[in-house]
């Protein structure tokens, strides 16, 4: 029994240290980064949301950084009531039914009625995606920069189609009749199954010359409509959104459902190095979809005994000025810049980093001293704003804090604030912050008077500081000390607070922070 | 506890004599590799090639000495685009029969630096800079001007000219 049992521990341990080996081989990281084009198309169910939902996906802005291949298929229908989400059979089998190959290459290669096609597209975009480097080398050999636009060949293989579908789309009053919508969201992105060689048959199989005669155009046309190429699931992903309207619930969800497919989706994580210190420099921008905030992850390549290649990752960073990179380049492109927020060692030139998106939503939860009184309990949230090239960063925050010692009277306070962080070093981050709010205090009564609420809440002003240090990075340990002005007492929190006793005072916060 | 003792001390010379040996191969003049990345502007040889050295710095000069020194001596191997370059001295014997002048023509700062341009777009990048044990392997783009150094070559009497046969 006991040889069993050790035989199987080892074979565990073996195959496990294997499958280690192969997720380390996986997980190397690099600069290689295309632009990737999007065709969207709306799932309908055959209801009276269909139209909405096709709106809200035809009017849904993807913005610089992907290329839109308008093919002719806007929807797909799924006969399946709303209420119920979609399978993924269900939907591989309506895309495979939908002939999606053949209208992406149709749209990328401007194939008229006739089947005679143009590569005018993709040297456009084989243009458009050259790298500095790409010009560089285009202009050290004989080809020349003419030839750049050969690499638009190798983007058609990053041709994607995204299908979100809609359900449980409801229709929500509240108290005082106002009508909202919330809609659940789930999408499903397909990529063209078609790499180099495929594509090289589709040139040598389907393209129509001029001095072709008719039997040869008559094979080649139905070579094209015969082109067995898959349309391959890369990802699916779930949401909810809602909004005044059928479709702005929509919309809001459609937003979410990109950030989520750049996280599931390698190809669409823009990666590039860094060309310069002091600030940090890297030659992306506005065509890369680059905003202020945005968050990126930096890589160092080591080589292990055996000669394999290991990124290793050094930290992270985020945009600060961004670059607009939206023309064709000529090998001196504006970087954009950007301030290392973690990591033990200085980010170097020649380091990659790879978009790590992430919401700019912190969560600090902690324990509360003196202030108004009493010990307590407090939550804020906060949103990143903006992250200038010296570190410093502007945040939006909502507070929360309760007293526990007198939970009799709920005493709560709520408020709204701003904050504005200096980095000391990229681990401490010292930000003055002010905060307006309110103080409330309820207790079980009878009265249901409108301006009860006023009456038993008092105007809370808080202006303070926040330290956070970083820990293990999203995770911080944060102190916060401040000053609770208490004014414009209401008649009934005046009275509770006889009993209460908040009073305004220094307090502090200590606890911990997550950014998400 | 001896047997213990000695395979341990076995296993860290063997490691120890495995990584010097990695360390030799980074070193040793042969060991680099180079590849055609394109068919250069005319007179030019377009490649990318590796280099190691303590630095990124001494990694970047090493490569274009090697850069030059394929030229020279082993030839540039052909790839999709381009075809191979023989080597302008194929004499295996060249070197050490003028190891004088290849010795100062090789030295820091020495007249190869003429013939090599980094083409390389900033600092090497991404995985072209690998730290690895002892220093930095780096890969650079650059261009050989190969006529010019071949005329050179030819003029200082290190390589024949092709006339020189007839």
């Amino acid at each position: 029994m006991f040889k069993k049992l050790t035989l199987l521990a080892a074979l565990l341990g073996i195959s496990g240290a294997a499958l280690s080996a192969q997720e380390k081989i996986k997980e190397v990281v690099t600069s290689d980064y295309n632009r990737n084009s999007i065709s969207m198309i709306a799932l309908q169910r055959g209801d009276s949301y269909d139209s909405q939902a096709a709106s809200a996906v035809r009017n849904f802005n993807l913005g610089e950084k992907f290329d839109i291949n308008d093919i002719r298929t806007k929807t797909i229908r799924i006969g399946k009531t709303r209420s119920e989400s979609l399978y993924q059979e269900e939907v591989d089998a309506a895309v495979a039914k939908a002939g999606l190959p053949q209208e992406i290459l149709a749209f990328i290669f401007k194939r008229d009625s006739k089947g005679m096609m143009t590569d005018e597209l993709v040297r456009y975009r084989g243009n458009y995606d050259a790298k500095d480097q790409d010009v560089i080398n285009a202009r050290a050999s004989r080809v020349g920069t003419d030839a750049l636009g050969d690499l638009g060949h190798g983007l058609v293989s990053g041709s994607y189609v995204v299908l979100p579908d809609f359900y449980k789309i409801e229709r929500n009053t509240d108290s005082k009749g106002n009508v909202s919508y919330s809609a659940n969201a789930q999408a499903f992105a397909y990529k063209i199954g078609m790499d180099r060689n495929g594509l090289d048959n589709f040139y040598e199989q389907c393209w129509i010359y001029e001095d072709d005669d008719q039997p040869t155009r008559e094979s080649k046309l139905k070579a094209f409509r015969d082109l067995d190429i898959e349309m391959v699931p890369v990802a699916t992903v779930f949401t909810s959104g809602s909004g005044k309207s059928v479709e702005a619930a929509l919309q809001s969800c459609l937003s979410d459902v990109i950030y989520k497919l750049e996280k599931r989706i390698p190809a669409w994580e823009v990666a590039v190095t860094i060309i310069g210190k002091r600030p940090l420099r890297a030659k992306i921008g506005s065509k890369e979809g680059l905003k202020n905030g945005a968050r990126y992850r930096a890589y160092s390549y080591t080589e292990d005994r055996n000669g394999n290649l290991k990124s290793v990752p050094r930290g992270f960073l985020r945009a600060t000025e961004i670059s607009s990179n939206t023309g064709m380049s000529i090998g001196e492109t504006e970087p954009s810049k950007f301030y290392q927020i973690s990591g033990l060692a200085n980010i170097d030139e020649g380091w990659t980093i790879k978009q790590s998106n992430d919401l700019g939503l912190g969560v600090m939860a902690g324990l509360k001293v003196g202030g108004t009184g009493g010990t307590g309990f407090g939550v804020d949230i906060d949103f990143l704003s903006n992250t200038s090239n010296v570190g410093t960063m502007s945040y939006v925050f909502f507070s929360l804090g309760m007293d526990l010692a007198h939970a009799e009277y709920l005493p709560f306070q709520a408020g709204l604030g701003f904050a504005y962080g200096f980095h000391l070093t990229r681990f401490v981050e010292l930000a003055p912050y002010a905060m307006i709010g309110l103080e409330h205090m309820g207790y079980s009564s009878t009265d249901k008077s409108n301006d009860r609420f006023t009456r038993e809440s008092a105007l809370l002003l808080e202006p303070g500081v926040r330290a956070a240090i970083n820990v293990a990075y999203p995770l911080q340990v944060v102190a916060k000390a401040y000053y609770d002005v208490l004014a414009l007492q209401g008649s009934l929190y005046r009275m509770y607070n006889e009993y209460v006793g908040h009073k305004s005072g220094l307090g502090f916060q200590f606890g911990v922070k997550w950014t998400f | 506890m001896i047997a213990l003792t000695l395979l341990m001390t076995f296993s860290a010379v063997s490691a120890s004599a495995q990584s010097k040996d990695r360390r030799k191969s980074f070193k040793s003049w042969d060991n680099y590799e180079i590849t055609t990345e394109k068919v250069g502007v005319d007179g030019t040889k377009f490649v990318k090639v590796w280099g190691f050295g303590k630095t990124v710095d001494a990694a970047t000069m090493a490569a274009k000495a090697n850069a030059v020194h394929a030229c020279i001596f082993r030839g540039i191997p052909g790839s999709a685009t381009a075809m191979s370059t023989p080597p302008i001295c194929p004499n295996p014997n060249t070197l050490d029969t003028h190891e004088d002048y290849f010795q100062s023509f090789f030295a820091a700062g020495g007249p190869y630096l003429a013939y090599v341009s980094m083409t390389t777009d900033g600092v090497p990048s991404g995985t072209d800079k690998r730290k690895v044990k002892g220093g930095y392997k780096v890969g650079i783009y650059v261009q050989v001007m190969y006529d010019n150094l071949k005329r050179k070559l030819e003029a200082d009497g290190v390589a024949r000219k092709l006339s020189s046969g007839f």
